[in-house]
């Protein structure tokens, strides 16, 4: 187990059922790092997510959350905004309002505080105005910052994000990131970032953790992202 | 409005269903809102079937004998039918679409169908309760007695006050249950409790006024209000305020015109739903083109 290290993971095998994905994972993740989980459609990144997260069950092997000053870390997740129902009419702050589900117990109301807190993180992510909106009419970017901000509202130590940057654009891209940066620093919050995005990646992760047909690359973005590395594992994603 | 004051009168001989009518038209569509958003609308028609063939059969038992009649007890024999019948098939649907594979439209279609003709064949085969059983399947609203509204009141007592302590958690689960899970939720229990608490007021639902005007108050009052409402709160008030409102007024049009209860309910529901759609599309031209006139 590598020191000061937020989550561990030990031959963990991940998959669905008896389709094993990923069948020996070993990692870990450093507190306060920022790390981008890169690889093809099907690699298994958003199964490796989910089964971090407690969604999927592991296959096999150990998922380690080390104690942050004597309690279990809490996970911020951010889910691809298009699992999340349009049908539902709910306003962009009714969303961020769903994080204060992990501190308000059954049959207790949200209290104003919790309330409060909802709308700074609206603000922290640039989403106050869409608050009041309907989250189904939001754009693609202004998704994201909602969702970010239900994630921040979790109060997490360890923040994991699905594709955060698919299908919007550049701009809204660049927005995104630069909110989730600014969030990273301030709240020294540990992030494991899922994308297929390897430009985003190489420019705000400073670790990578690469899979490809089951195997699982883990090393540094100036080591793991030059030139002469992505060629060659982009030519071993075509082969 | 002399019907309208006769109606509010003291005196009215059928005020029990005219307090049976609100109820269902109240808290109907606070169910019918969980229905439509997770996308089971389908359930909402088979359900109350299922739970029609759950009263026909308790009825049945006392035909053949296995279980001695009591006239004085039938509304609960009925119910306890009903839902005996309603819950395990609303857990079994839900755990089946959960799983996935397979069509969904199809089984619920399936189930409705071999319900509908089980409720049939049930009744023509029970030489006692035909006439009793059939009314109470056409949803006819006229005889309630004060145990009957009782009981009603009650059971959809229990139901609000599930949904408004538990608003919050219902809403995770069914909106985003990943999200749930990360949040240490047992998601497995709270499906579990909503489903509970849908099979329930549909079971009391059918037994009141039947499974068409049952069906019609779960699904077009949560349509109407989807048009305009702005956030969950509204959704449910609205959803919840129309069933109200069009429950009275369907009420007093059909004592006037000497009406069925239940399909005058149902088609000033359609009719509203008809208006409101209509009023909003317009609405919403209107308002593109304001900007490009200005």
């Amino acid at each position: 187990m590598v020191e000061d290290s937020v989550l561990t993971l030990e031959h963990l095998a991940v998959g669905y059922g008896r389709l094993v994905v990923l069948p020996d994972v070993n990692l870990s993740l450093r507190r306060g790092s920022f790390t981008g989980l890169l690889g093809a459609n099907g690699s298994g990144k958003s199964s490796l997510l989910k089964t971090i997260l407690g969604i999927l069950r592991p296959l096999g092997g150990q998922i380690v959350l080390n104690p942050i000053d004597g309690r279990t870390p809490v996970l911020g997740y951010m889910p691809q905004r298009e699992s999340l129902d349009p049908i539902y009419p709910l306003s962009g702050f009714e969303i961020v309002l769903m994080a204060a589900c992990g501190r308000v117990g059954p049959g207790r109301f949200i209290n104003q505080t919790e309330r409060e807190f909802a709308r700074q993180c609206l603000a922290e992510t640039g989403a106050t105005g869409f608050g009041s909106k309907l989250f189904s009419q939001l754009s693609g970017g202004q998704k994201q910052r909602v969702l970010m901000a239900r994630a921040l509202a979790t109060k997490p130590d360890f923040m994991l994000l699905d594709e955060p940057t698919a299908g919007i654009d550049a701009h809204a891209t660049r927005a995104v990131m630069e909110v989730l940066k600014q969030i990273h620093a301030q709240h020294h919050l540990t992030v494991l970032l899922v994308s297929h995005d390897l430009t985003t990646v190489r420019q705000y992760a400073e670790q990578v953790i690469w899979l490809h047909e089951g195997k699982v690359l883990h090393g540094a973005v100036g080591e793991l992202l030059t030139p002469d590395k992505i060629e060659e594992l982009l030519s071993l994603e075509f082969r | 409005m002399d019907t309208l004051r006769e109606i509010l009168g003291p005196d009215f001989l059928l005020r029990n269903s005219i307090y049976i009518s609100l109820l269902v038209g109240l808290v109907c569509p606070l169910v019918g809102v969980y229905l439509t958003l997770r996308r089971l609308i389908f359930m909402g028609v088979a359900l109350p079937q299922v739970s029609s063939c759950g009263i026909a059969f308790a009825f049945s038992l006392q035909a053949w004998g296995v279980i001695p009649h009591m006239h004085e007890h039938e509304h609960s024999l009925a119910f306890i039918g009903s839902t005996l019948f309603t819950l395990p098939t609303i857990l079994l649907l839900s755990l089946l679409m959960r799983r996935g594979g397979g069509s969904v439209e199809a089984r619920l279609g399936t189930v409705y169908v071999l319900a509908g003709a089980w409720s049939i064949l049930l009744l023509v085969t029970n030489p006692l309760g035909e006439h009793g059983l059939l009314d109470m399947l056409k949803g006819e609203i006229i005889s309630v007695s004060n145990a009957d509204l009782r009981r009603t009141l009650v059971t959809f007592g229990v139901v609000v006050l599930v949904f408004f302590l538990f608003l919050k958690e219902f809403l995770l689960v069914s909106f985003d249950r990943e999200m749930a899970i990360t949040l240490k939720k047992n998601v497995i229990f709270w499906d579990a409790l909503l489903f509970l608490v849908i099979g329930l007021t549909i079971s009391m639902a059918v037994l009141s006024v039947g499974p068409l005007v049952a069906f019609g108050f779960l699904l077009i009052p949560p349509l109407i209000a989807h048009l305009f409402a702005r956030n969950m709160l509204q959704f449910a008030l609205i959803a919840s305020g129309i069933g109200g409102v069009s429950a009275f007024v369907g009420f007093c049009l059909a004592y006037r015109w000497d009406y069925p209860v239940g399909p005058t309910d149902v088609a000033l529901l359609g009719l509203i739903y008809f208006l409101s759609f209509i009023g909003k599309k317009l609405w919403l031209v209107v308002r593109k083109t304001a900007p490009e006139q200005a």
